[in-house]
């Protein structure tokens, strides 16, 4: 028998050593943006909640930063399609780092909205409607961030599917945070512009969280080999369970 | 929400369709039973069983030595010309066993023709070597023979680079057009089944890409079986793929899927380059 046995980690005992190190780099180089994301979108989040409009700028300029490493993986996995003709599981992985940096990158987007509408914020005076459901959501959308990162990292497709899960609660919660800050322009008119500007930051991470679970999909694929995007929760439990 | 519901399950549907090709659906020209190979007191097959489906092509991959052009020689019946060769087992074409006593050799090797790696044209004139096995028939109608001719060259995509030179020797044309004028003259005397040796390893990327367009277009009228250390040309060309190693067939399924979630690690090992 020739095939390595010992080759748990998946993806480092091609025959040719510079494939698997150009694997292992662009795999690398996704979690550092990851990273960034994660950082970005804390940054965002922080700024919004202690009114820190220098924060919001600063959280802006990553931006550009994420946006290149967009760029430059999206750059490299087309480079290795092209050399290496990648099949089975590396393609998948080639496949699903494609599909996740646009994820990320959209991700930063969003948290680069939640910056503007700080310092729009910042600049109508300091009023703290729906602070409170901001930083719940937040909260259960930073560790979607965080746990999808570390799922991708492991190929463990059990915590995949619990971030994939997490994005029920996230809609649950944006559903009613909604409510209640409609009640409240009603209540009170003059709150209105302030309540529309977290509106859109309750928008933009209730966005986050579905790329999330778009990247929880995408390591369902990478490691399963299973389509699971479009599907319920249920029949996605099912194939998680099938590849376990 | 019941229409985004709706939506989804018809989307899903969708999906699933589109891996659709199955063996449960497929008509089967081929069936080996149990068959095993020996040269001498080596056994070089070990006991492989598998179906062919019609119109199909499908390929054998898997590395030196694993048993793939074996296995390829065995449906027409090549490896009878080895001396030290001896097969146990079945295969099974038109509910007989080709491996029965009875069965007429030459007239099997009319419906299973065979393209080596090498191109092998006759030296004789482009047209004389379409026209061979069908004046090895007996075929005398010369209307006849231009009209096969013509038909065998069209269909492996020839005619319009020969058909003002059909009397020249066919030794004049490139290592591609070689390559296909075997092809046609193989397909001259209507074969149900063609079995290709690494039929584009000895070609210019070009020539390749032309055999395996050919080969593409063959497969409505003829089961195809091709054997190719090309990885991609197998994942380009065919529907079905067997993997084989070591004289077992390991894998055999649907390319697609093959190629994207192999079932088993040895499979996954030897298409991703992680073997040896």
């Amino acid at each position: 028998m020739t095939t390595n046995e010992s080759n748990t980690e998946g993806f480092t005992s091609h025959i040719s050593k510079q494939f698997n190190e150009e694997l292992e780099h662009i795999r690398t180089e996704l979690l550092a943006m990851g990273g960034i994301v994660e950082r970005q979108v804390h940054q965002s989040v922080e700024a919004l909640l202690t009114g820190d409009v220098q924060l919001a700028e600063d959280a802006l300029t990553i931006d550009l930063q994420t946006n290149a490493m967009e760029l430059k993986i999206d750059e490299r996995c087309t480079s290795i399609i092209a050399r290496r003709q990648p099949a089975a599981s590396d393609l998948r992985l080639i496949v699903s780092i494609s599909k996740a940096v646009v994820d990320l990158e959209r991700m930063g987007d969003e948290a680069s909205r939640i910056c503007r509408q700080t310092i729009e914020l910042g600049n109508q005076g300091s009023s703290q409607h729906g602070f409170q459901e901001v930083r719940h959501i937040a909260n259960l959308v930073r560790s979607m961030v965080k746990e999808v990162l570390t799922a991708f990292a492991r190929g463990d497709i059990e915590q995949a599917f619990k971030v994939a899960k997490s994005d029920r609660a996230v809609d649950q919660e944006y559903r009613s945070a909604m409510r209640t800050l409609v009640s409240l322009m009603m209540e009170d008119p003059r709150s209105i512009s302030s309540c529309l500007n977290v509106i859109w930051v309750l928008r933009s991470l209730e966005r986050i969280g579905d790329h999330s679970r778009n990247m929880a999909e995408h390591i369902i694929y990478l490691v399963s080999g299973q389509n699971v995007r479009h599907q319920s929760i249920t029949d996605m439990k099912a194939t998680v369970d099938k590849s376990i | 929400m019941s229409q985004v519901k709706k939506a989804n399950v018809d989307l899903s549907s969708i999906i699933k369709n589109q891996q659709n090709l199955k063996f449960a659906d497929e008509q089967i020209m081929l069936h080996t039973q149990d068959l095993k190979v020996f040269y001498g007191e080596k056994e070089a097959l070990h006991g492989v069983t598998m179906d062919i489906p019609r119109n199909r092509v499908t390929a054998f991959i898997g590395p030196s030595g694993c048993g793939k052009s074996t296995l390829l020689r065995c449906f027409n019946r090549m490896n009878d010309l080895v001396d030290s060769c001896s097969i146990t087992g079945q295969i099974i074409l038109d509910n007989q066993n080709i491996y029965e006593k009875n069965v007429e050799v030459a007239e099997l090797r009319r419906r299973v023709g065979m393209v080596f790696q090498k191109p092998n044209p006759f030296p004789k004139s482009i047209y004389e070597n379409v026209a061979y096995g069908l004046r090895i028939q007996g075929v005398k109608k010369k209307r006849l023979i231009d009209e096969v001719v013509e038909w065998a060259l069209k269909s492996a995509a020839l005619w319009d680079e020969v058909k003002d030179r059909l009397h020249e020797s066919a030794l004049g044309l490139s290592g591609g057009q070689q390559q296909r004028l075997v092809i046609a003259r193989t397909i001259a005397v209507k074969p149900e089944v063609l079995l290709l040796d690494e039929p584009a390893s000895a070609l210019d990327p070009i020539s390749t890409l032309k055999i395996e367009e050919l080969i593409h277009e063959l497969k409505k009228d003829f089961t195809i079986i091709i054997v190719t250390h090309n990885m991609q040309q197998a994942a380009r060309v065919s529907d079905y793929t067997a993997f084989m190693y070591m004289g077992d067939l390991i894998e055999f399924g649907v390319t697609d899927t093959l190629f994207t979630n192999p079932e088993k690690k040895q499979t996954e090992d030897y298409i991703t380059g992680r073997f040896g």
